[in-house]
C-alpha cells in the first residue's frame, strides 16, 4: 500500500514522525480520513482520537486543538498537545474531567470565557479517557 | 606593617567576589541549558506553525481584507520590549534598549510626530523606559519571564492585537534578542502587526527543516476546510502568540548566555586581581621579614 509521511508536533516535542498508510483525525467540521496522495488540504483540528495505520498495524493517539496541513504527500499536524495512547495518564484525565465538571456545575457564576475553557478541558479529558481505556492505557499509573 | 594587613583584607574580599561570580556563572549556564532544551523541543512546533501560516497567507493572497493584514498610515508604533528582570548580565539590556533609542531618534529626525507606545516584559526595560519618560502601556510582571509560561505570551499578544484593532497603535514591532549560539546573540526588531509582511526569515527556516518539497508546491490549490475565515480565526492568534513566546524564549536564553559570559569575565578578572595582590602581599611580607632579620643581626653585632 502507498504510504505518506505523518508529522505530529506539539509545543513540547515531536510526537510522531514516520511513514503511514492511513490517518484519521478530528477536524473542525468532522472526521477526516487521509490516504497517500491526498489533495493539498488545510484545516483546524479539534480534540479527538487520531488513528494511524502503518504497515505494522494500527495505533491510536490523542491530539487536541491544532492545525493540519496536507501538502506534498506530507501530513503535518501542529497541535497543542499530542500523546500516544500508551502515554495517556487516565487517572489524571479523570481528575481533570472531575475538575471541569465541578466548574461547570455552577455555570451561572462563570464568565462566558471561563465556561468555554472548562468545556474545552472537559472535552480533552473525555477524549483522553476514551482513547486511554480503549487501548488499555496505564490506568494504574497515577 | 599596616600595609600587609590591608593587603590580606583585599585578597580575601577579592576571592570572595570571585566565589560569588563563579557561582552565578554556573547557575546561569545551568539555566541556559534548561532554556536551550526548551527552545529545542519547541522549535519544530514553531516552524510548523509558521509554515502553515505562510502557506495559508500565500494561498489567499496577502490582503484578503482581514483587519490584521491591513497596513495603514502610521501615527503610533507599539513596541513589545523584552528585557531581563535582573541585572548583572553584561550589555544584554543595554543592547536591547539601544534599539529603542535608535528608533526614537530616527522618528524624531523624520519629524512626522510618530509616537511610541510600549508593552514591556522584564523589569529592567520597564525601569529604563520609566526613567526616560516613555509611555508604557503595560508591564507584564506576572508570571515572571523565567517561568516561560505560555500564558504570558498569550496575554501580551492578545493585548497587542486588540490595541491594533482599536486603532491605538498602527504598527507593532517586537524588540528582543535573537539567540544564535551560546556566545552570539543579537538585538533584533521584528515586525509583528500588521501581518502583511510575513518575514521571509520564517519561510527559509521552515524550508530548511526538510519541507523544501512542500514549499515549492505551496502555490497549488489547498482545500481549506471549513473555509478561509475560520481557518484564519483559528490560526492567527495562535501564530502571534507563538511569535511572542518565541521571542521570550530566545531572549531568556540570550540573557542567560550573556550573564554567563559577564560572570566568567568577572571571575577571570577577580582571579587575576587576586594573583596580583598575592604577589604584592608576598613581597611586602618578605620585605618585613628581611627588615626584622637585619634589625636582629644589627642588634646582635652591637651587643657583642
Amino acid at each position: 500500500m502507498k504510504t505518506f509521511r505523518l508529522r505530529i508536533v506539539s509545543p513540547d516535542q515531536v510526537v510522531y514522525d514516520g511513514d503511514v498508510e492511513f490517518v484519521q483525525f478530528m477536524g473542525m467540521d468532522g472526521s477526516y480520513g487521509i490516504l497517500a496522495n491526498h489533495a493539498p488540504l488545510m484545516t483546524a483540528t479539534r480534540p479527538g482520537p487520531l488513528r494511524v495505520r502503518t504497515a505494522d498495524g494500527e495505533t491510536t493517539m490523542v491530539v487536541t486543538d491544532g492545525f493540519a496541513e496536507m501538502s506534498g504527500n506530507v501530513l503535518t499536524i501542529a497541535a497543542e498537545a499530542g500523546e500516544r495512547a500508551d502515554e495517556i495518564d487516565v487517572a489524571r484525565a479523570r481528575a481533570a474531567e472531575q475538575k471541569a465538571r465541578d466548574l461547570l456545575a455552577n455555570r451561572a457564576s462563570l464568565a462566558a470565557e471561563d465556561a468555554l475553557k472548562a468545556e474545552d478541558a472537559l472535552r480533552r479529558a473525555m477524549v483522553r479517557q476514551l482513547v486511554g481505556q480503549r487501548t488499555g492505557g496505564s490506568a494504574d499509573r497515577g | 606593617m599596616a600595609n600587609i594587613k590591608e593587603l590580606r583584607g583585599r585578597i580575601k574580599s577579592v576571592s570572595n567576589i570571585a566565589k560569588i561570580t563563579k557561582a552565578m556563572e554556573m547557575v546561569a549556564s545551568m539555566k541556559l541549558r534548561k532554556v536551550q532544551n526548551r527552545a529545542l523541543s519547541h522549535g519544530p512546533y514553531t516552524r510548523t506553525l509558521y509554515g502553515i501560516m505562510e502557506h495559508l497567507a500565500r494561498h489567499v493572497g496577502q490582503d484578503a481584507g482581514r483587519p490584521l493584514f491591513q497596513t495603514r498610515e502610521v501615527k503610533t508604533i507599539g513596541v513589545l520590549l523584552v528585557t531581563s528582570d535582573r541585572g548583572l548580565c553584561g550589555a544584554y539590556n543595554a543592547n536591547v534598549t539601544a534599539q529603542v533609542t535608535r528608533l526614537a531618534r530616527q522618528l524624531e529626525a523624520e519629524g512626522k510626530g510618530i509616537k511610541l507606545k510600549f508593552y514591556v516584559i522584564g523589569r529592567k526595560g520597564y525601569t529604563w523606559l520609566g526613567r526616560r519618560g516613555y509611555e508604557v502601556v503595560r508591564f507584564y510582571a506576572e508570571p515572571t519571564l523565567d517561568q516561560l509560561d505560555f500564558k504570558m505570551a498569550r496575554i501580551a499578544s492578545d493585548d497587542l492585537v486588540s490595541a491594533f484593532l482599536a486603532g491605538e497603535v498602527d504598527r507593532v514591532v517586537v524588540m528582543s534578542t535573537a539567540f544564535r549560539t551560546a556566545s552570539r546573540f543579537e538585538p533584533t526588531t521584528v515586525p509583528f502587526l500588521p501581518l502583511s509582511s510575513l518575514t521571509p526569515e520564517h519561510d527559509t527556516s521552515f524550508a530548511a527543516s526538510g519541507h523544501g518539497d512542500a514549499d515549492s508546491k505551496a502555490a497549488l490549490n489547498y482545500l481549506l476546510e471549513p473555509d478561509v475565515e475560520s481557518m484564519f480565526d483559528a490560526i492567527v492568534p495562535k501564530y502571534l502568540q507563538t511569535v511572542v513566546f518565541d521571542s521570550m524564549l530566545e531572549s531568556l536564553a540570550s540573557e542567560m548566555a550573556s550573564r554567563r559570559m559577564a560572570m566568567k569575565g568577572a571571575t577571570d578578572a577577580a582571579s587575576r586581581m587576586g594573583k596580583e595582590l598575592r604577589k604584592k602581599y608576598n613581597r611586602a611580607r618578605q620585605e618585613s621579614i628581611t627588615k626584622e632579620l637585619l634589625d636582629i643581626v644589627g642588634g646582635a653585632s652591637a651587643v657583642s
